[in-house]
């Protein structure tokens, strides 16, 4: 029987590779091939039109020892990446912690959280825009209620990175989302007999509610890690001439590379930013599934 | 198995209908082609997809396909944000547009990487230079070859609110001539109301930026001849310290909340008198137009630093190019003759109400019978200035200098640091760059 060409097993193997085709070859042909070209074309002097000469690790070199702008985009992403993934992973979770309780109207309140995280791209950048405005915007005119002189966000470089983590928290109603179907998915039980022995709200909160949505919160910070390094959009946009706002403080690392890339044509260059990047951001996924085990929690799961 | 058969079948059919909708698709674009008959199409992108730029271009691209029968110039509109990344897919790809417009900084640096056609060949034949602004045609240029034609221009002038002037005592038809005169004229028509400002004199950021007043205290471009950066030199320094003089003068808050109604368009204070003069391009008039058709105002050259230094102003601008690799680039090369020919750059000129590359095209749309006399005023005055204005090509050894420069400046400007200090700093990270890249 085992001699058998096609037994069964290998024949439905076989019927499930040919329904996948479609996304293998897309694979192959749009994602491998050109991230093995890039990596290929980092070590040469490639420009799309007229050359394409072998430079060895020369873009790498320049851009490790000679290349300040490179450092200001890596600071800045670095800046931006360890402040707005933990503040809005927090900010996720306690909305969301918010959302959960019993209290009238709530579905009201949770279309209410929920509606930034369907509006996106420019339109909101430009509504942001405006409402960071130094002299007129809604943010300073609220702080001016306080008696609080309002910062020149967009303008002050020592504010832009801060504007765009505030602008990124209030659209966690996403991730929001995620936060508040893993918590209604945990056992009442748990709570009740948390109860009876005396924990109070904030106890249950610690020690059942974050627990239990740990692998939720895992995969949060995976994707918005991975995403926050590749900010580029909000840079583009709410800079003036999408040149990287004063002083360079908005110049992110995808920025940095695109300007690379299709302003001055060092296509070779911007890829060896690009590796670089993606060595970075392996070794911090690497990292971050290698902790996981220590803190992260499946129900069920053989210890 | 049955049921897989039926599920196979069905996938079948789904896949013969979207073939289907495919062959549909393809038919169409053939029959499009075969309107066009013996006619060699050319495949003409812009980025002008505006209410007011879109039928101009396509009127000329509509006349020049009924001035002859051999050529089909077909009008692509390609957003701002896409049509050069665009274009340069399509020259990797060997499959790029005939005529691109693009902007005139960067032309010889598409010339030297191969992206633009060199044009010479056509030039040999008949040579069209002449037509065009020396400055602009120079912009084209990458060793000694043109790899562009102009097509328009801007420059900066000065705008000034005549009303204004009358009611402080300053003689209206006597606008500033220095960069003194412009800080004294600012200080009189400044008026204030306890901490506020009803109204500011003049501030040398709305409109342009620290490096306009860098290139009009020297009169030359960030470049010397033999094409070393001059970052840093003693008139920089003083051009700096004088910016931020004023910053200082008026104060951020004041800066910020006049700079927020002039990016509305429409509240501009100096439409509404509450700024007393503006840096702007000619094609500010048209706001002026538009919103504040009452408005009393006069137009000139920006003022010198200092007497004898030179009203330079500084100007931008689009080209026509063929890209490598087009199909018809001589059909492409007819359309661009007739694009920047008289007739079509007037029309574009008074239709637009925009600085054109052709002389003789310029002169006359500011004496067109279809602009009412104060628009020709200001578009002679536009015209008049082209003397005065300095292009900024980038150098193809360090086409992304300014990016070096840009933070220095305004590092100085937030008084981070000295402008001795941050002009210095910028010098040395310019020649760092020229150096490695001319290695």
């Amino acid at each position: 029987m085992s001699k058998k060409l096609f037994n069964f097993k290998r024949k439905e193997g076989l019927q499930g590779y040919i329904f996948i085709l479609p996304w293998l070859v897309g694979f192959a042909v749009f994602t491998a091939g050109p991230l093995l070209f890039s990596f290929g074309a980092s070590f040469t002097n490639y420009n799309v039109t007229s050359q394409m000469d072998f430079v060895g690790i020369d873009n790498y070199k320049s851009l490790l020892m000679d290349d300040q702008l490179f450092w200001t985009s890596l600071y800045n992403t670095f800046y931006y990446v360890l402040f707005s993934v933990p503040l809005t992973t927090m900010g996720a979770i306690l909305l969301s912690a918010l959302l959960n309780q019993d209290v009238p109207g709530m579905r009201f309140f949770r279309t209410i959280y929920y509606l930034p995280a369907i509006l996106s791209g420019v339109g909101v950048y430009l509504l942001w825009m405006q409402l960071l405005e130094p002299g007129t915007g809604m943010v300073n005119t609220v702080l001016s209620w306080f008696g609080i002189a309002g910062p020149n966000w967009l303008f002050d470089p020592n504010w832009t990175k801060p504007s765009l983590i505030l602008m990124k928290l209030w659209s966690v109603g996403g991730s929001m989302l995620l936060y508040l179907a893993s918590m209604q998915g945990v056992s009442k039980s748990l709570y009740e007999a948390a109860e009876m022995d005396g924990a109070s709200r904030w106890k249950q909160f610690i020690h059942i509610t974050i627990p239990m949505i740990t692998p939720v919160i895992f995969f949060d910070i995976v994707t918005s890690l991975i995403g926050g390094f590749q900010i580029f959009q909000e840079a583009y946009v709410m800079s003036s001439n999408g040149d990287g706002g004063p002083v360079n403080s908005m110049l992110f690392y995808n920025l940095y590379m695109w300007k690379k890339a299709f302003e001055t044509f060092d296509m070779g260059y911007a890829m060896a930013m690009s590796w670089i990047l993606f060595i970075i951001v392996f070794i911090i996924t690497i990292f971050n599934l290698k902790m996981a085990p220590r803190w992260v929690h499946y129900e069920g799961e053989e210890k | 198995m049955v049921k897989s058969k039926k599920l196979i079948l069905l996938l079948l059919i789904a896949l013969l209908t979207l073939s289907g909708c495919a062959g549909f698709k393809t038919k169409n674009t053939s029959e499009v082609e075969a309107e066009a008959g013996e006619k060699v199409v050319v495949d003409f992108w812009s980025f002008w997809g505006s209410e007011i730029r879109r039928p101009v271009i396509e009127k000329i691209v509509d006349d020049f396909n009924k001035s002859q029968d051999k050529i089909e110039v077909k009008h692509t509109f390609v957003p701002w944000g896409d049509i050069w990344t665009k274009e340069l897919a399509a020259i990797a790809a060997g499959n790029p547009p005939d005529v691109v417009i693009n902007e005139n900084n960067g032309t010889a640096l598409r010339g030297m990487k191969n992206q633009a056609m060199n044009l010479s060949k056509f030039l040999e034949k008949d040579d069209i230079s002449d037509r065009f602004y020396p400055e602009l045609w120079e912009a084209t240029l990458y060793e000694e070859d043109s790899y562009g034609i102009p097509f328009n221009t801007d420059t900066r002038v000065l705008f000034y609110n005549k009303d204004a002037f009358e009611e402080v005592g300053l003689d209206p038809e006597k606008p500033p001539t220095t960069w003194a005169e412009l800080e004294e004229y600012a200080e009189k028509l400044d008026q204030k109301n306890g901490n506020n400002y009803e109204r500011m004199g003049f501030y040398p950021l709305f409109g342009i930026e620290s490096d306009v007043w860098m290139l009009n205290a020297n009169g030359s471009n960030f470049f010397d001849e033999d094409g070393s950066p001059v970052v840093h030199n003693d008139v920089n320094v003083e051009t700096l310290n004088w910016i931020k003089s004023w910053k200082d003068k008026y104060g951020d808050n004041a800066v910020n909340a006049f700079k927020s109604q002039i990016d509305s368009q429409q509240g501009n204070p100096f439409f509404s008198g509450q700024l007393g003069m503006i840096v702007q391009t000619p094609t500010f008039y048209t706001q002026i137009r538009d919103y504040a058709p009452d408005l009393n105002f006069g137009v000139v050259e920006l003022p010198e630093r200092e007497e004898g230094s030179g009203h330079t102003s500084w100007g931008g601008g689009f080209v026509a190019e063929i890209p490598e690799g087009s199909n018809h680039a001589e059909e492409a090369w007819e359309f661009i003759k007739y694009l920047t020919d008289v007739e079509a750059q007037e029309y574009w000129a008074v239709k637009n109400f925009d600085n054109v590359a052709n002389i003789e095209a310029a002169e006359k749309a500011a004496k067109s019978e279809e602009m009412p006399e104060k628009d020709q005023m200001v578009y002679q005055m536009a015209v008049e200035n082209m003397e005065n204005t300095l292009l900024t090509p980038v150098p193809t050894y360090a086409p992304d200098f300014m990016g070096l420069i840009k933070p220095e400046i305004d590092s100085i400007l937030l008084g981070k640091k000295s402008a001795e200090q941050g002009l210095q700093d910028a010098q040395s990270a310019v020649e760092k760059l020229v150096e490695k890249n001319k290695k």
